[in-house]
């Protein structure tokens, strides 16, 4: 059913007092034989009620069929799956393709958006794209030079196609958009060109903008209350981003939103993270930079933030804040809570209450994290919510032309986009890490409008006295604020984690191995090379009965230009020191989908 | 601080496992110029005909403009080309490049940008003549590079530099502030 509201039935909507998600995507996203969602549902938690592939089978996975997308970069991401179409994107021209599944993968239609390819020159790391969205019989891409098209899902068809923002100035895009009621929010990269960050939303109907919250500036461009906005308990007061930053730096202050976005339906409030303020330079830019680097909770329908909460005031290292918001509900001291988690590029894991921003727990998911002691939890304090800098490895502390060495975890951060899962069956979360530590050297630079403005000079290595690997793949308990378990990783682990009712979790990895792990132990229980590296999201579905794993591979992003070459020379006798070797030794450009199946038929019902 | 002394260590370790920093013998590159430094001009080195080149005094320290390549190209260039000239995924190994190239072309692809968009590849360099970050530093950039061409200079940031000159401070605040 075609779900398209007037305005006088949104106005209806908005007084009404029961929150309506969209009700397509919703209706979609229940569907544990889809994947209807590039996060697998609106709380993150990208796990799937599947089972037919299960930790006792689960070894004797193949490959079912493959798909080449025809485009060399880096493939993040992962396809849709709605009824019996499947959905692949590739990363800049971000073509969409329509594969029949009922029809041996036939194409049903391809599009191709006509694209300046100016717009690569200012995309800061590689040309992918996390994704389409599917909502109301359309697919919703999110192109590169910032266009977002509405795709009719069945024909490919243009419906409507706006455009969010300008790449002459740096604004592109990487990230999915999240389709809420009748609106589709939508974020901007470029916090490495003075972008100024904000969320938009959008009518679903005719692509017509509904609102836009801006992360930086005054409190009516940023849809902030100033006494009901809270932050850590507290109303955030009047201006409280402009009294955060010296003169208008704010305008070219970042706070960049090209994360992963969240929805709670009950509570009606949307969750992402904002990005690192610009320049990498912290001199050059004294005072917290709110709201850069903060966890914001705002309403779906008006945009207005109902609570922030800032991780890294003053960001010294890069630490964009854009990771995912996985929710959840779980117990707490015997008592049901609404939970937000968060892995932070700053190498903190945080839960946080979503309903009220309160912080719950703030622990370190990799104990190499040695930029903080740790996050003051003391409400009654003035620096409450606040991480304790350590002096030796603060870049801000050491001054602009001091090149500030040994500081973990390097600026890709602890983790970056790459998502995690959760399992209700073992209330775990499955987190891809990176393992990496950095010296790092801010320095003076001047703002031209589309060109670089970063500031600084990074040098990254695989984390010291530890296993020399760049990576781990871990089982995070947020509630005690402790690893489970933690396997380690030759590179950093660049691929979106996937939970099942199998008690398993699948994972990719840098080389190409698509990995299947025990959910309660870690045990690896199958492993398959890919074409390519793997920096793409894995995910699952049902056709004709029968339980399928697709990821794509293509190595890129950012671990492609950092790990491409290894970080460090692999000279003689340190050669064989496996964190060492650069990643071309196992792996090429690719971009290819590769799906998995158990061998035979598929089971019968019941 | 236990953690700076052993990284420290394992910094001078690699350095000393890999090659020493220093001017090599040979100073003719594959494209058949002459890379011995001849004068210095606003604290930057340069060959017989003009073209930016690097020196390391007899203490294996780099000169203070080929460090600043360093710093440069670590913050403009390598979000592309990867860390240490040594090219990423999808972008060109610029040390290897300087080998081939001409400085007059060198300096036309980074002022003007480069585009091969085709079937096959989707690449796209952006022009850079306009930002002062990058070029008013691009004979640091281009010197660095040659450095690393050739290997005398390592992976990584530079051991040892030479001082930051005044005139050399002088011809940056005036590029600069342009």
């Amino acid at each position: 059913m075609k779900y398209l509201l007037n305005s006088a039935a949104a106005a209806l909507l908005l007084s009404s007092a029961t929150a309506y998600a969209n009700d397509s995507v919703m209706a979609e996203m229940a569907k544990s034989e889809q994947w209807a969602i590039q996060t697998g549902d609106y709380a993150n938690t990208r796990y799937s009620e599947l089972d037919q592939i299960n930790k006792d089978n689960v070894k004797d996975l193949r490959v079912a069929w493959t798909f080449s997308t025809g485009v060399l970069r880096g493939h993040e991401g992962s396809p849709l799956v709605i009824g019996d179409m499947m959905y692949v994107h590739t990363p800049f021209p971000n073509k969409v393709f329509a594969l029949d599944l009922a029809n041996d993968g036939k194409i049903v239609w391809r599009y191709e958006p006509q694209q300046d390819p100016e717009v690569i020159a200012v995309m800061c790391c590689d040309t992918v794209n996390r994704g389409v969205a599917y909502a109301d019989g359309m697919i919703l891409m999110h192109q590169a030079d910032t266009t977002l098209v509405a795709l009719d899902a069945m024909t490919g068809e243009e419906k409507w196609k706006i455009v969010t923002g300008d790449p002459a100035i740096g604004e592109t895009n990487t990230a999915t958009v999240l389709p809420v009621k009748d609106k589709v929010i939508v974020g901007v990269s470029g916090g490495e060109y003075g972008v100024r960050g904000r969320v938009t939303a959008y009518n679903l109907a005719d692509g017509s903008e509904a609102w836009k919250a801006y992360s930086t500036g005054p409190d009516d461009e940023m849809l902030v209350d100033p006494e009901n906005t809270m932050h850590l308990g507290k109303p955030v007061g009047p201006d409280s981003s402009l009294n955060s930053w010296e003169g208008d730096q704010w305008k070219i202050g970042g706070g960049t939103t090209w994360g992963w976005y969240s929805y709670d339906p009950d509570l009606n409030l949307v969750y992402y993270g904002t990005g690192n303020p610009s320049t990498w330079n912290p001199s050059q830019r004294p005072g917290d930079n709110k709201w850069s680097m903060t966890i914001m909770a705002r309403d779906a329908d008006t945009g207005m933030a109902k609570w922030f909460y800032q991780m890294t005031p003053h960001d010294e290292w890069d630490f964009d804040g854009v990771n995912e918001m996985i929710l959840t509900d779980q117990e707490i001291d015997g008592e049901s809570r609404k939970l937000l988690t968060h892995f932070d590029r700053n190498g903190l894991g945080y839960t946080l209450d979503r309903e009220t921003g309160e912080l719950l727990v703030a622990e370190k998911f990799d104990p190499a994290v040695n930029w903080t002691t740790g996050v003051d939890m003391d409400p009654e304090s003035e620096n409450y919510g606040r991480p304790a800098v350590v002096e030796e490895y603060s870049t801000a502390q050491n001054g602009e032309d001091t090149n500030t060495t040994g500081i973990c975890p390097a600026a890709l951060g602890s983790k970056d986009q790459q998502p995690a899962a959760f399992s209700p069956k073992t209330n775990l979360f499955y987190v891809p890490t990176n393992h990496v530590c950095m010296d790092y050297e801010p320095f003076r630079v001047a703002y031209t409008a589309g060109q670089p403005y970063v500031g600084a000079t990074l040098s990254m290595f695989p984390a010291p006295e530890s296993h020399g690997g760049m990576g781990n793949f871990i089982a995070w308990d947020n509630v005690a604020g402790e690893i489970k378990w933690s396997l380690p990783e030759q590179f950093s682990v660049w691929s979106g984690a996937l939970a099942t009712a199998g008690d398993i979790v699948f994972y990719g990895t840098l080389e190409g191995y698509l990995k299947a792990v025990d959910a309660e132990t870690g045990e690896e229980l199958y492993k398959f090379k890919t074409p390519s590296g793997i920096i793409g999201n894995v995910m699952t579905y049902v056709q004709g009965g029968k339980q399928y794993i697709g990821i794509l591979s293509g190595v890129g992003g950012w671990a492609g230009i950092g790990l491409a070459a290894g970080l460090t020379n692999p000279n003689d006798g340190l050669g064989a020191v496996g964190g060492y070797a650069s990643l071309s030794d196992y792996t090429e450009l690719g971009g290819q989908l590769t799906v998995f199946e158990l061998p035979g038929d598929a089971p019968s019902e019941g | 601080m236990n953690a700076t002394t052993s990284l420290a260590a394992l910094a001078f370790a690699v350095l000393l496992a890999g090659q020493a920093a220093a001017q090599s013998e040979t100073t003719t590159l594959p494209n058949g110029m002459d890379i011995t430094p001849d004068y210095q001009e606003y604290g930057r080195w340069y060959n017989a005909e003009g073209i930016p080149t690097y020196k390391f005094d007899d203490e294996g320290a780099i000169d203070f403009a080929t460090f600043n390549g360093y710093r440069r190209y670590s913050a403009e260039c390598h979000v592309c080309h990867g860390p240490d000239g040594e090219g990423s995924t999808y972008a060109p190994a610029l040390k290897e490049s300087v080998l081939r190239m001409d400085y007059y072309d060198f300096q036309q692809v980074v002022a003007s940008g480069k585009q091969e968009v085709n079937t096959a590849q989707n690449q796209v360099m952006p022009a850079f003549g306009t930002n002062k970050n990058v070029w008013c530093y691009i004979d640091d950039i281009y010197a660095y590079l040659l450095a690393r061409g050739t290997d005398d200079l390592p992976r990584g940031r530079p051991a040892k530099k030479g001082p930051k000159s005044d005139e050399f401070r002088e011809q940056e605040d005036s590029c600069m502030s342009m």
